[in-house]
């Protein structure tokens, strides 16, 4: 393999953590919660896809697209029976909670749909084609794109909707949204909704290549986290970035210099980001006086 | 002062307890002890300093494989490379919590995460050391040279063991540090205010918390009698804050219901073996919404209902 293809291979990847670390910092920004069942919630997302797939004709591409309303109706359900109720506790103990949604997604999915991989269907080709003398899947390059566009779509949703803005100002300061006007409790649940349907896509999207399975996520989740600490945990763009250098900073890692210690890197990667520069690479430094 | 009976009633309760029991029941004994302490150890981060690891199952194997390893390749005694396997969890424990405890809470968790998925990989591909995936056996745990062969011995070994673990425990409680971490927990500006180190303070309180679960560890592998990385994983991790939450995270009495509850809760529900995960992730929910403190609150909860005093 050439280095440019690896790039291109490590930039999927990345993408796929893009989506669920920016899923992790909408509902941190929104909520002060890190949600540590995201990943499991994805998971359970993806079987839904592909039961939905399975019962119905529906085409793969539909089925696809499909991925975000269950995804936005999952999380939503979260927020309002799980999080809502305790959204006044100590921060702890909301951490706690998602923990065991951790356990509850991912034994719940185990229960109904078996503990083995199954199979996904792929939308795009996953056999190697030649791009300008460059070996690539199309599979890496669609992916690429899907979460492109859907980042893009974030991107004019937060910027240019009256929703996007009142998200925006509800997670800079919650009572001042409230006293303009704001429901801080439908942000709660917007949010939570917009990040089960972006890590649904980002399960979805990954399953072609790994099977889908009840543990595929547990590692994926931490790349994530990683990479949205490397760019810096309180930035969209910043977290996006991370997520995407981590992709292809471990595909050269596995490529070039161990393969079985290539999941390890991602945690190393961690420490030393919290060790040299804690609020991410490209976030400025706000320091907070005693 | 009814407290302080209350306190006697139980130690005599554990002394006197493996009459009643087979050598399958002191075997449930021992381990109930031995999460026990690991319960223990998570009330002093959670519930004193206001943190939390997922990864305990980390320094757990820490513990569990520096101590075997100690006696079975280098010829260490047992009661010697307990403390030693302490000593290396908590040093472990610095090196971990020593970036993620600079900045805020959750950063920690997801350190603890990670650290405790590459430490399991790293112990599995490290095939001399640790006997990879066949794993290693380890000998019975011995006590100036007496093996202790049954498990119902094994048992006071370990209840002694969590006694003397307590007491550290209590000490700390009432010690500078103790009461530095607690303030920190209450207000960070205020204890910053008073001169307390937040670093330094916090990077002991976890340190502390990881050298108590490596000293459970530690006696883990020496009544189970061999180790392989299955026992250490995410799941385990999480089984030991839902025993820690179930129990309640702020008395000993809490820890000691969590240990039971873990080490009962596989034999009460072994006929759902599929539902176990799905039940811990449902009464972590449930308890954190309708009993913060776990069981060990429950009296206190209810006397207001039976009695109607205070």
């Amino acid at each position: 393999m050439t280095l440019l293809s690896l790039v291109v291979s490590g930039l999927a990847l990345g993408s796929i953590y893009a989506l669920i670390g920016v899923s992790l910092v909408i509902i941190s920004k929104a909520t002060d919660v890190v949600n540590f069942g995201q990943g499991e919630m994805a998971m359970f997302g993806a079987f839904l896809t592909l039961t939905l797939l399975r019962q119905t004709d529906m085409p793969l591409w539909l089925a696809v697209l499909a991925t975000l309303p269950i995804g936005f109706l999952l999380g939503a359900l979260v927020q309002l029976i799980v999080v809502r109720p305790i959204e006044n506790a100590p921060a702890l103990n909301v951490l706690i909670s998602t923990l065991g949604l951790f356990f509850v997604f991912n034994s719940a999915a185990g229960i109904v749909w078996g503990f083995d991989p199954h199979p996904f269907p792929s939308l795009f080709e996953l056999a190697p084609i030649t791009v300008g003398g460059v070996a690539v899947t199309p599979a890496s390059l669609g992916i690429i794109a899907v979460a492109l566009s859907v980042m893009f779509a974030l991107y004019l949703f937060f910027e240019k909707t009256r929703w996007g803005t009142a998200m925006r100002a509800a997670s800079m300061n919650r009572t001042a949204a409230r006293m303009m006007g704001i429901r801080v409790e439908h942000v709660a649940v917007a949010a939570w909704g917009l990040a089960g349907g972006l890590s649904v896509i980002s399960a979805v999207l990954i399953a072609p290549l790994t099977f889908l399975d009840q543990q595929m996520m547990v590692s994926i989740i931490l790349k994530g986290f990683a990479g949205a600490i490397l760019g810096g945990f309180s930035s969209l763009p910043g977290s996006v970035i991370g997520c995407l250098i981590l992709g292809v900073a471990e595909t050269l890692f596995g490529a070039y210099v161990s393969t079985s210690m290539k999941d390890s890197f991602a945690f190393v990667l961690i420490i030393l980001v919290l060790l040299l520069r804690p609020s991410g690479v490209f976030v400025t430094n706000r320091a907070k006086k005693v | 002062m009814d407290k302080r009976i209350l306190d006697i009633a139980a130690i005599a309760a554990a002394l006197v307890a493996p009459v009643f029991f087979g050598p399958y029941g002191h075997y449930i004994m021992c381990m109930a002890t031995i999460y026990a302490m690991v319960s223990l150890s998570l009330n002093v981060l959670v519930s004193e300093a206001g943190l939390i690891s997922i990864g305990h199952a980390g320094f757990w194997a820490v513990g569990a494989y520096g101590s075997a390893v100690l006696v079975e390749r280098v010829g260490v005694p047992f009661e010697v490379s307990v403390v030693a396997a302490a000593g290396l969890a908590g040093l472990v424990g610095v090196v971990v919590g020593l970036p993620a405890l600079r900045v805020r809470g959750h950063y920690l968790a997801i350190a603890t995460l990670g650290f405790s998925l590459v430490l399991v990989h790293v112990l599995y591909e490290w095939d001399g050391l640790t006997g990879g995936r066949q794993g290693m056996f380890v000998q019975r745990p011995s006590l100036f040279g007496w093996s202790l062969a049954e498990d119902r011995q094994a048992y006071y070994l370990c209840l002694a063991i969590f006694g003397l673990l307590v007491l550290l425990v209590r000490n700390f409680r009432r010690s500078l540090g103790g009461l530095s971490i607690n303030a920190l927990r209450q207000s960070e500006l205020a204890a910053q205010c008073c001169g307390i180190d937040l670093a330094a303070s916090r990077l002991f309180a976890f340190a502390f918390s990881a050298a108590l679960t490596g000293a459970s560890g530690a006696l883990y592998g020496a009544v189970l009698g061999q180790l392989s990385t299955d026992s250490f994983t995410l799941v385990v991790s999480l089984s030991f804050l839902t025993m820690a939450v179930v129990g309640g995270m702020s008395s000993v009495w809490g820890a000691v219901l969590g240990g039971l509850f873990l080490a009962g809760a596989p034999e009460g529900l072994r006929a759902f073996e599929k539902w176990q995960m799905l039940i811990y992730g449902v009464l972590l929910i449930v308890f954190i919404r309708v009993l913060p403190k776990g069981l060990a609150s429950l009296p206190e909860r209810l006397a207001p209902l039976i009695g109607g005093r205070r």
